[in-house]
């Protein structure tokens, strides 16, 4: 599955890189948010679900192209449980080649990995997705609302439980403000991860985030 | 033999009057050369005969003048004094103006002619045979004539005797011409139907001059008018306000982006419960929603509000234009005047 993505990335990416016509420029983005993961597990003798929650900080660079992109993007923080006596990091990146057949639809593969980090030990996803966003302007150029979906092509964990349907959404809006060189965006996310086998279960995870994106489309 | 009596039947309902015709010219053309061979009595007798011909066919009434003259100048040669001014007379009352060529006829048959004409008062009227006219614009013409001075009323009438309108009321010297604009005495085009054109003696005497008539036939004819200018449409008028498009577009590109972010949880990871966050963020999104409709409501044009005021007032103009050429057309009705013979008046109708 992973060849399959694979080929898929190089098939966006080969034509977006063979045709650019002129300079490709660069595109940042900025994220602040906050994360909440819930963790649900069938295994024998789980407490119920496991609740975590805290600050994130990440950032995604896009090199675009005619119509294409190719990114990666980082995203960094610390949860803790209600009474503070759990605590992992949370560390997510993500490789991406992007295009837009249409001015208003989004398409992107590329792997994802998700990790939580202990001192002991550190419980990792990788999986490959397909994203699909959808683009709607509310006031031509200065604001627009967008809903995006994915779902894994592929996954692994590197748990005593295999790794199930992984999927999510988000949905936003972005605003451009008159005259500034950045826009600014609001976006409520959520992806939930199934695990099959002994611990069969769920990883659930929401974050709200604002951001601030520099350049690019 | 009933079909060789068919045969001259057909003959004769064909051909005769053609015939009758031919004969009256030849005894007119023989009586002319015996007059000129000083043959009075064989002209005299050729022209009566042509003349009697002439009496039950119709012949043309040029022809009639030219045997009248020469039957008078016969006449007059034979010392048949009284023959030669009933000619004469009769000539005058045939057409009034006809005036015997003095170069062919010598001076005392001229000047009895002259003696004639102003003793006999005779009137005539000439109208041409078809005439169209735009009422009020345009004029149907007659011509009235009179041997010598007259004084005369034309008048037009409906065939039951209504009057229409008088024409003229005045002397008539030699000629004068009358015309008439269409309309009746009401000021309305005269309607489709059967006229009398008359001229009458203003004095009637017994030897005065006999009124004469012509008939014409009136017919209107539906006047052309102008077509409405096109109305106004969507091209050429520009739209004077915004689309409301946009605005529902915006609306709805907010609502549903904040009802995805709402209902993410439900979709992506069904049966578990998801934080308030969701509601703040498709709040934000809803609000951009209607930030967005209120952005995109439809407003006033002021610039095109502007060309449209003038491309309006220029078709008003127009349209006034073709009313009033129109009302114009209507009320000048065309009418095709078609003139019959002219005959003599009752005396009951003078």
């Amino acid at each position: 599955m992973k060849t399959v993505a694979l080929i898929g990335m190089l098939a966006l990416a080969a034509p977006a890189i063979a045709g650019s016509q002129g300079r490709p420029s660069l595109a940042f983005r900025g994220d602040a948010g906050f994360v909440w993961v819930r963790s649900d597990s069938a295994a024998v003798g789980a407490a119920g679900a496991a609740r975590l929650r805290g600050p994130v900080l990440g950032g995604e660079g896009r090199v675009v192209f005619n119509g294409f992109a190719v990114g990666v993007g980082l995203l960094s923080g610390t949860l803790q449980n209600g009474d503070q006596t759990v605590k992992r990091d949370l560390i997510e990146g993500r490789l991406l080649v992007a295009a837009r057949p249409v001015p208003w639809l989004e398409m992107s593969v590329g792997p994802f990995v998700r990790a939580y980090v202990t001192d002991s030990s550190s419980g990792r996803w990788v999986f490959w997705q397909a994203r699909a966003r959808v683009d709607a302007p509310i006031v031509t150029a200065s604001l627009t609302s967008y809903v995006e979906l994915w779902r894994a092509l592929s996954s692994q964990v590197n748990l005593a439980a295999g790794a199930g349907r992984v999927q999510g959404g988000e949905a936003g809006v972005v605003y451009q403000p008159p005259q500034r060189p950045f826009r600014l965006r609001l976006a409520y996310r959520v992806d939930d991860a199934a695990v099959r086998g002994a611990g069969s279960g769920s990883q659930t995870l929401e974050a709200i985030s604002v951001a601030i994106i520099v350049g690019g489309w | 033999m009933p079909r060789a009596t068919a045969v001259l039947a057909i003959s004769l309902l064909c051909c005769g009057v053609p015939v009758l015709r031919g004969q009256s010219g030849d005894l007119l053309k023989r009586g002319v050369q015996a007059y000129q061979a000083l043959e009075y009595d064989a002209a005299a007798a050729l022209l009566e005969q042509s003349l009697g011909r002439d009496s039950t066919t119709g012949v043309a009434d040029s022809l009639r003048a030219k045997a009248l003259t020469y039957l008078a100048a016969t006449e007059l040669f034979r010392g048949q004094r009284d023959s030669a001014v009933g000619a004469f007379r009769q000539l005058v009352l045939l057409n009034p103006r006809y005036r015997p060529d003095e170069l062919i006829f010598p001076p005392q048959v001229t000047n009895l002619f002259q003696e004639v004409r102003r003793a006999t008062r005779a009137i005539a009227v000439a109208v041409p045979p078809v005439t169209q006219l735009r009422t009020r614009l345009e004029r149907f013409t007659a011509r009235v004539l009179a041997s010598s001075l007259a004084d005369v009323a034309v008048t037009l009438a409906q065939e039951d005797g209504t009057p229409v309108r008088e024409l003229y009321k005045g002397p008539v010297a030699d000629s004068v011409v009358v015309t008439w604009d269409g309309l009746t005495a009401a000021g309305a085009p005269a309607d489709n139907g059967r006229y009398v054109l008359r001229v009458t003696p203003r004095t009637l005497t017994a030897d005065g001059p006999r009124a004469r008539q012509v008939l014409l036939e009136v017919k209107q004819e539906p006047p052309d008018t102008l077509a409405w200018p096109p109305p106004l449409t969507t091209p050429p008028l520009l739209p004077e306000q915004t689309s409301s498009g946009p605005a529902f577009r915006s609306l709805a590109a907010g609502l549903v982006a904040g009802a995805a972010a709402v209902a993410l949880p439900s979709i992506i990871s069904q049966g578990k419960d998801a934080t308030g966050a969701r509601f703040a963020v498709g709040a934000a999104v809803g609000v951009a929603g209607f930030v967005g409709f209120f952005a995109h409501k439809p407003r006033p044009l002021v610039a095109n509000v502007r060309a449209n005021a003038s491309q309006r007032d220029a078709w008003k103009k127009k349209l006034d234009a073709v009313k009033a050429e129109n009302a114009t057309r209507l009320r000048t009705v065309r009418l095709v005047v078609r003139a019959g013979p002219e005959t003599i008046a009752e005396r009951g109708s003078e």
